[in-house]
Parts: structure tokens; sequence; C-alpha cells
């Protein structure tokens, strides 16, 4: 080869490569999770929350077959909406956008839904007073990454030198991630927190969360969703799955998705054929869910804080009005735990929210009484379908969420904010991220 | 660190006076990197609201410099420098969305030519440290959440094994075609996925490793001492 030959042949070879087209390239490498993989079946769901509406939506979106059977009357799961309580609509459950770097930011965004930060300001209620800080910053032994043992809230407050006097603080810092501060691990939700990537921003719908669910993925869906249909067996012994309703109807499929609450795996009340592994069950009880319950307190005047931390029956009030449109005063009563326990054992809705009036009458000298108009309870410890608020880590934890959500015979698989075991647990988004992650898994188990 | 840079700096002013060639690159990149394909395959799988897919990190650009000590040698050594960068970018209604993924290398090399009977060909072999980031826009706008902006540093190391011919275009000024493949064994870049897939540890590993075609156009200056 001489040096004008050489010289031909290797522009010849840079143009080409310059010049190569990008969708030649491209072609070699697929662009989404789903290309190559053929799946003719059919996939049933059981729940219609947040991650069997999401699976829903993605299945949808490639073309393959499903079905929604949801136990209630209605979807949404832990999403939910009432109005005419107040002259804006209220969320039932649900409420807080927490960060917006998740897939839900992005629906906001490109569907130019309208949120707001919440950033109303923080308020204790401390040795029968209300104060803007307390004496020692309790907040942050919650956030410390080092030193930190698989213990109780309330055990490492006491650890770590917080009197009874904070009892109370640390009940409701508890009852943020759903639990009783005697039940959740300070190990684990630090553990937790490190993976958490959404941001700490709180934002909220300028309606609500339950619109938001129901224009964008709900309405993708809605007409393969079975409403009222308890589910209570799944039998996956046979190549096919065939799940049995409280009817004793029978639906065939080829995958199952389950999405129900970890409360209802936790009890047993769908029957699985094989039973599931030892492990399974285990993990199932590890993972925390503890009652909770909202309870709407509407006032002729605003008397009260933005956010009151610390009530010994209520562990965090919060006013409704902040990123709502509106005239009228509702202050949220935002119940867990132990708290909601007790509560739901005042065995109506009348008394508690009487309890919830004493307290506040505690606080602010009798005016909540003095200008009560109406109240609203919505607790999720007794609905039927529910039982409780959302998951949280237990003491002694371990990888549980991840044994929980692992499919079984590549037929059953596991959605739900309780089995997001990558830090976004007790999240609408977190919900949704196992709903499209379980999908992938069905398509890697058919994948040749 | 700064005592790792003086001395770098001392090293290269010292052995200026020995120069013998510099060289400045211009490449089109080709990179392959398994763990980031996940996360951006993961994002367009969950995103069926955004229509149109985000593409794959695939082609790129790279300009290098090269410091050569001793070109007269059959084996000679050398420092280089780059740069690479790397768009993906999607337009959906209301929805434009924009990875940017910056690499910067700095490492030494081995720089083989045939010095008894020049030919024209050489080739390199180059070890650097590298370092990336990578950033999010949305709709033209830096996306930042918690009051900072959206982002994932990586560090790592890379192999580059280099082949070009080069011919005389003027005096001592020299022109070459190249073709290279680089390897990065290991880039660690913990939060790639919270920034493409705002998941963590959902689609894949906390780092990658990369594999990069190039092809390019290399202009040298070559001094007599």
């Amino acid at each position: 080869m001489n040096r004008r030959h050489f010289l031909r042949q290797s522009a010849l070879i840079s143009a080409g490569a310059l010049l190569l087209p990008p969708a030649l390239l491209e072609a070699c490498r697929k662009k989404s999770a789903d290309e190559d993989i053929g799946f003719g079946g059919k996939v049933l769901i059981i729940g219609a929350g947040a991650a069997g509406l999401y699976a829903g939506y993605i299945l949808r979106s490639k073309g393959i077959d499903f079905e929604i059977l949801e136990a209630s009357s209605a979807y949404g799961g832990r999403v939910g909406k009432i109005n005419g309580f107040a002259d804006f609509p209220l969320d039932t459950g649900a409420q807080w956008l927490h960060g917006k770097n998740n897939i839900l930011g992005d629906l906001i965004a490109k569907t130019q839904t309208e949120i707001t930060l919440d950033d109303s300001a923080e308020f204790f209620w401390f040795n029968n007073q209300i104060t803007g800080t307390l004496p020692d910053d309790i907040e942050a032994i919650f956030l410390r990454e080092d030193n930190v043992p698989d213990v109780s809230f309330k055990d490492f407050a006491v650890q770590e030198g917080f009197g009874n006097e904070y009892a109370d603080i640390v009940e409701g810092i508890a009852g943020d991630s759903g639990a009783a501060a005697s039940r959740i691990s300070a190990y684990w939700k630090i553990q937790e927190e490190a993976a958490w990537n959404s941001g700490d921003d709180d934002f909220k719908f300028r309606g609500t969360y339950f619109d938001f669910i129901d224009t964008n993925i709900a309405a993708q869906v809605k007409d393969r969703i079975q409403l009222n249909t308890i589910v209570s067996k799944i039998d996956y012994s046979q190549s096919s799955v065939v799940v049995t309703d409280s009817n004793n109807n029978t639906y065939t499929a080829d995958k199952v998705i389950v999405t129900v609450p970890v409360t209802i795996l936790k009890a047993g009340d769908i029957e699985f054929v094989p039973a599931l592994t030892q492990e399974k069950t285990d993990a199932f009880a590890k993972i925390g869910m503890d009652a909770g319950m909202k309870v709407f307190l509407k006032f002729s005047s605003a008397f009260y804080h933005q956010n009151i931390i610390g009530g010994n029956t209520c562990g965090a009030y919060a006013d409704e009005i902040i990123g709502k449109t509106g005239s009228d005063h509702v202050l949220l009563a935002f119940i867990m735990g132990e708290q909601a326990e007790r509560l739901t054992a005042l065995g109506s809705d009348s008394a508690i929210t009487s309890a919830l009036l004493q307290e506040l009458d505690t606080m602010y000298s009798g005016q909540a009484t003095a200008s009560f108009i109406g109240s609203q309870v919505i607790n999720w410890t007794t609905h039927p379908f529910i039982r409780g608020a959302y998951s949280y880590s237990t003491v002694g934890m371990g990888n549980a969420r991840e044994t929980a959500a692992q499919p079984v015979d590549k037929k059953i698989f596991f959605a739900g904010e309780a089995m997001n075991y990558n830090g976004n647990h007790q999240t609408v988004f977190g919900a949704v991220e196992t709903g499209y992650r379980e999908v992938i898994n069905i398509l890697n188990s058919v994948k040749k | 660190m700064k005592k790792l840079i003086a001395a770098f700096v001392l090293l290269l002013f010292c052995r200026c006076s020995f120069a013998l060639e510099n060289k400045l690159e211009l490449s089109y990149t080709y990179l392959y990197s398994g763990q980031w394909d996940k996360a951006i395959q993961a994002y367009n799988f969950s995103r069926p609201f955004l229509a149109n897919q985000q593409p794959l990190f695939m082609n790129g650009l790279n300009a290098s410099a090269s410091h050569i000590f001793k070109p007269h040698k059959v084996f000679s050594y050398g420092i280089t420098v780059s740069y690479l960068y790397f768009r993906s970018s999607v337009k959906n209604e209301n929805f434009l969305n924009t990875l940017n993924l910056h690499f910067a290398d700095i490492g030494w090399l081995v720089h083989f030519e045939n010095t008894e009977k020049p030919d024209g060909f050489y080739s390199e072999l180059a070890f650097s440290a590298v370092s990336s980031g990578l950033f999010r826009t949305v709709n033209r706008k830096s996306f930042r959440y918690d009051g900072a902006r959206a982002k994932a540093f990586g560090i790592g190391g890379d192999i580059h094994l280099k082949a070009g011919y080069e011919f005389s275009a003027k005096n001592n000024f020299f022109i070459s075609p190249f073709a290279a493949l680089g390897y990065t064994p290991f880039l660690f870049s913990p939060n790639t996925e919270g920034v493409i897939n705002q998941t963590t540890g959902l689609t894949g590993r906390r780092w990658t490793g990369i594999v990069q075609v190039q092809a390019g156009i290399a202009l040298h200056w070559k001094k007599e001492t």
C-alpha cells in the first residue's frame, strides 16, 4: 500500500465513520426496556391504586391485554378527594407531592398541572404552649447518618437524652412516616432517607392529587377496571394463573400483579395456591403499616397556626388552605400510629371530633369549639380494603421489602408503595415506580 | 490535591524544554455505556405520556490535546487532556428534556512510531483519570429541586488505544486521521440514575463501564531540538 492509497482509504474510512447515520447506530441499541420482547398473554392486576393504575397504563401503552380487579367501589386506592365540605376540594388520602424529582414531577411538567410549594411554618405544642422552636433540635437526630442503632424512634430519642416532655413531638415526627414512634426504626428510616432522591420540598396540587391521577393515569385504563371485585384466591399451580373472587367468579391470566396494601397480604385475605414461602410471609409481616386517619375540621375563623406538631391526641395539625384557592377555614388533623388507634377505639366520628376539639381548645383557649362548624373523618384504618395509612420500616426490618417484592414463579408480581425498596415507599410516585417495575419484570420473565 | 496539581504543572513545564511534539485532536465519538442505557431505557419505558423517546448517549464530540516529550524515540511518553460532550435531547408537547453529559480526562500516554524508518504510522496507549458531569434541563432551563441543579458527578479510569497515520502538511506541521478505542472499566457516578430516571437503584448499578470508538483528525506540531 503506498502513501497516497493509504491516505485515500483512511480519509474514506474516517468520513464513513463520521457520517454513519445515527439512526443506523441507534438501531443496534434499543431505546426502551421493552423492545424486542414479545408478550401476547394477559395480565391481571389486583388493586386499582396508583401502582395498579400505572401498571395498567404501561401495559396499554405496550399493547398488552390486561384487566384491573378492584375490591372497593372506587379506584384510586389511598388517593381520593371530597367535594362540598369546603369551598375547595380536599385530599382524603395522599396530599403532598414529596419533591419533584420523580416520575410524577415529569408528568406534572408535561401536563402543566399547577402545584405550589408548601413552605408553611412549623410550630410545636411543647410544655403546654405553642412555640416556634424547641429547646433542643430533636428532628436533627432522625436525620443523622451515623451511629444510629436499629431501635424505635421512641427509644432512640430517649437514648439521645430527650425526656418525656418530647414524647408527643417524637410521636408527631413518627406520624409523618405513618407510624407509631414505638414501632418505626430509626436506623432503617435513615437508610431510606439516604436513598431518597426526589427532593425535600413538599408541594400541593391546586386541585387534588386524585384529580391529577384521575385525569392523567386512570383515564387511560378506566375501561379495564372492574370494581367491587374482592379477590380471595390466586392459584398459580398450573401454567395459567386462576384468580377467584368472593363471588366465586374466576379470571384467568398468564401473569398477575398484586398491588393490594401490605395489610391485606399480612392478614392472609388472599389465599395463594401453592402457599407463599415462609420467607415471603415473614417479609410481609416485617413491613409495618399502622392505623391512620385524616380529620378535616371546619371553623369560622383561622385561629390556628399553619402547622402544629406535638399534640397528645393528634401529632400533627396542618392548615388545609395552604396551596389551595378558597376562603373556608379548614384544619387537617393528621393522625397516625397509636394516636389513630386510640381515636378509632372511640367508636364514632363525633367522638373523634370531640377529642380533637378538646385538644385544640387547650392549645387555643377554647377557640376551637367556639368557632367549630363541622368535621369530616376519613379513617383509613377502618377501610376494609386498606386498613391503615402507609408502610414504614419496623425495627429489624432488614431487606424485607425486597424479599416481599420478589416475583413468585415468574407468574405473581408484587407492586404498591410497600413494595418499593428504593427508598420511595409511602409515596404515590413510589407506588407508580413499582407499577412499571413489575411490568418490566413480567417482560423479562418471558424473554427468551 | 493542590500539591498533586502543582507537581504535575511543574513536571509539564520542566519537560517543555525537551518537548518535541504537540497534538490537537478533534473526533467523533461513539459511546456505549450499559448502565446509562438501562436508565434511559427505563425512562422511555416508564413514561408513556411522552410520545417521543429520549435518545441514548451515543454520538458525541471529543477534543483533546497531547504533549509528547521524546518523539524521536520508538517509544516516547506524554500527557494528554481531553474533553468529550454528549447530548440526549427530545421534544415532547410542553416538555423538552435534555441531558448533557461531559467528560474531562487527564492522563499519561505512550506513543509509538518507527523513528528508524518513518512510515507515518503511529499508535498510542493512554491511561487517564476520568471525571464526568451529567446535567438535566427541562424546557431549556436547568432542572432544579431543593434549590439546586440536578446533577451527577462521576470519577473513574480509562484506557485508550489509538492508531493514526500522519503526513506532512507544512514544515513541522502534520495532519493525521486516526481511530481510537477507549474503555472505561469503572466510572463511579452514583446519582446518574437519579438524574436520568429519577430513581435510585431501580434500573441498575451506581457505576458503569464505558466503551468509546473514535474517529477523527489530529494536528501535530513537531519541534526539533
